[in-house]
């Protein structure tokens, strides 16, 4: 081996170690907030303070402070109810769009990408307004409607770009066999979207699931609210108890970090797929 | 009120040019880059509440990060950020910048993925060094990946920071943290007035779409 090729072998493998650093860094930075969560949650006051010792203790605080156990069952039902309408709107609209083309379908999909563009803030007190005047504050299907409506535009522009990768002879090819358009949608076209279907799901369930503002405004009695909003609204002279706080942090990230590092794959190409257009 | 919203707008830089380094390291084909991607990536998954809890422990007077300078020896310093205007909203603004470090470090990862590799060994067979490789070839082939972090970046701090400060400050203190997004829950469901949040929701639209416009345009320009 040659002096220059050995300097170059050590610079890189030099180099190469300076980026483990750098990176091993950063996963402490971004890792340990989390593990100041699952650690201080499983300690009382005094152990919190003493900074040693586990204990249970205020995991039933947690559970005397705030309907736990209701408050993840509302989650839950809001969170699959609104993903469950997200996604039979999107892909029926994806498949209007990409494949059965008709009069001002180009001037109603572009209609829904600048709906995509329109921040929840800025309708969020017109929208409060009028489904107080139906009657829908205080339910859960107040809130799974309006989750639905804030999440259906991007999943109907996934789906439609989804949809617009299968080569159109795919479908004439079926017509041709005499299928109808519903059965093309069924039979062929909906099984091909699972991987886009399970993209979707996971980005909303995340969102819905860690979002505040909906649940804090439309769900406003105990008995509808969903975990975020419980934890964030926990009676003030809980604010200082911190390992309370952190036990019930970590209840309320658990099911979407699961949802997360199961289906990361679907979320990430999910991510990418929105991108590339 | 939109001063807060201007200071947002200087956290966006930082927010992009992190995760581009960082882009850079793990696409120098690094082992376990998967892992550190899903570490890195791991707040999205993570509600702003959650993350707005951590943080005051972080920034609070007897918190986390006073630990650390006590630990450093510069226990003289007291930053004690949340409970003064300026530094709240600096607080809050680190702590957006570390949550959206993935999201942005998966666009750019997306981005260098799309690059083709041929174009690397023709640099290196010209003698091109890797910085001259990064700054004359990698950048520019990005550029579409980096506008598009750069709306999105935007987009999440004017739009969806009500969370993280409905929990580290609640706006304050004074109005100190009070955001544009922020102002228009205030009015409209704590004051009651649904006119001037409606008023408000507009100018956040309007603002959105102009900044939105105006990045696109320079990053055209440049072509």
């Amino acid at each position: 081996m040659s002096s220059v090729e050995l300097g170059r072998r050590v610079r890189r493998h030099g180099s190469r170690t300076l980026i483990y650093v750098v990176l091993g860094v950063l996963t402490v930075v971004m890792l340990y907030p989390f593990y100041y969560m699952a650690f201080n949650g499983f300690r009382s006051l005094d152990q919190y303070y003493a900074g040693s010792g586990f204990s249970l203790t205020s995991w039933r605080g947690l559970f005397q402070a705030l309907p736990v156990g209701q408050e993840l069952l509302n989650s839950t039902v809001i969170t699959l109810s609104a993903i469950g309408l997200i996604l039979a709107v999107s892909t029926t609209a994806g498949y209007a769009f990409a494949v059965l083309r008709y009069r001002f379908s180009r001037l109603v999909f572009l209609v829904i990408i600048a709906a995509m563009m329109v921040p929840i803030q800025s309708i969020i007190a017109p929208e409060f307004v009028n489904l107080a005047k139906v009657g829908f504050i205080n339910h859960r299907y107040g809130a799974i409607l309006v989750y639905a409506a804030l999440g259906a535009p991007f999943a109907t522009f996934l789906m439609s770009v989804y949809f617009r990768r299968i080569p159109e002879d795919v479908i004439e090819a079926a017509l041709i066999d005499g299928l109808g358009y519903g059965k093309i949608f069924f039979r062929i076209l909906l099984p091909l979207a699972v991987p886009a279907m399970f993209a979707i799901g996971v980005l909303q369930f995340i969102q819905i699931w860690d979002d505040l503002l909906v649940g804090l405004l439309f769900l406003q009695t105990p008995d509808v609210r969903p975990i975020t909003v419980g934890l964030a609204t926990i009676p003030s002279q809980h604010l200082l108890d911190v390992p309370l706080l952190m036990a019930g942090s970590l209840i309320s990230a658990l099911p979407a970090v699961i949802v997360y590092l199961v289906f990361q794959r679907s979320l990430i190409s999910g991510l990418t797929m929105g991108m590339s257009k | 009120m939109i001063e807060n919203n201007a200071m947002l707008v200087l956290a966006i830089p930082i927010a992009i040019l992190i995760p581009l380094s960082v882009a850079f390291l793990i696409n120098a084909e690094i082992r376990g880059w998967r892992f550190f991607r899903s570490v890195f990536f791991l707040p999205t998954a993570v509600s702003w509440v959650v993350i707005g809890f951590i943080s005051v422990r972080f920034f609070a007077d007897d918190g986390i990060l006073q630990h650390l300078l006590n630990g450093v020896g510069l226990g003289s310093i007291h930053p004690n950020m949340l409970s003064h205007e300026r530094t709240a909203l600096i607080a809050v603004m680190i702590t957006f910048i570390w949550s959206m470090f993935g999201t942005n470090l998966i666009i750019f990862l997306a981005g260098m993925a799309t690059i083709d590799g041929e174009i690397y060994d023709a640099a290196k067979v010209d003698g091109a060094g890797s910085w001259t490789v990064m700054m004359k070839i990698t950048v520019p082939l990005l550029k579409r990946f980096i506008q598009f972090s750069a709306i999105i970046t935007l987009i999440t701090a004017f739009t969806a920071l009500f969370s993280l400060i409905f929990v580290m400050t609640g706006g304050g203190p004074g109005y100190g943290t009070t955001t544009l997004e922020f102002f228009i829950y205030e009015q409209g469901f704590s004051t009651g007035d649904f006119g001037l949040a409606s008023t408000a929701g507009v100018l956040l639209f309007v603002a959105v779409g102009i900044v939105s416009l105006i990045q696109v345009r320079l990053l055209r320009a440049e072509d």
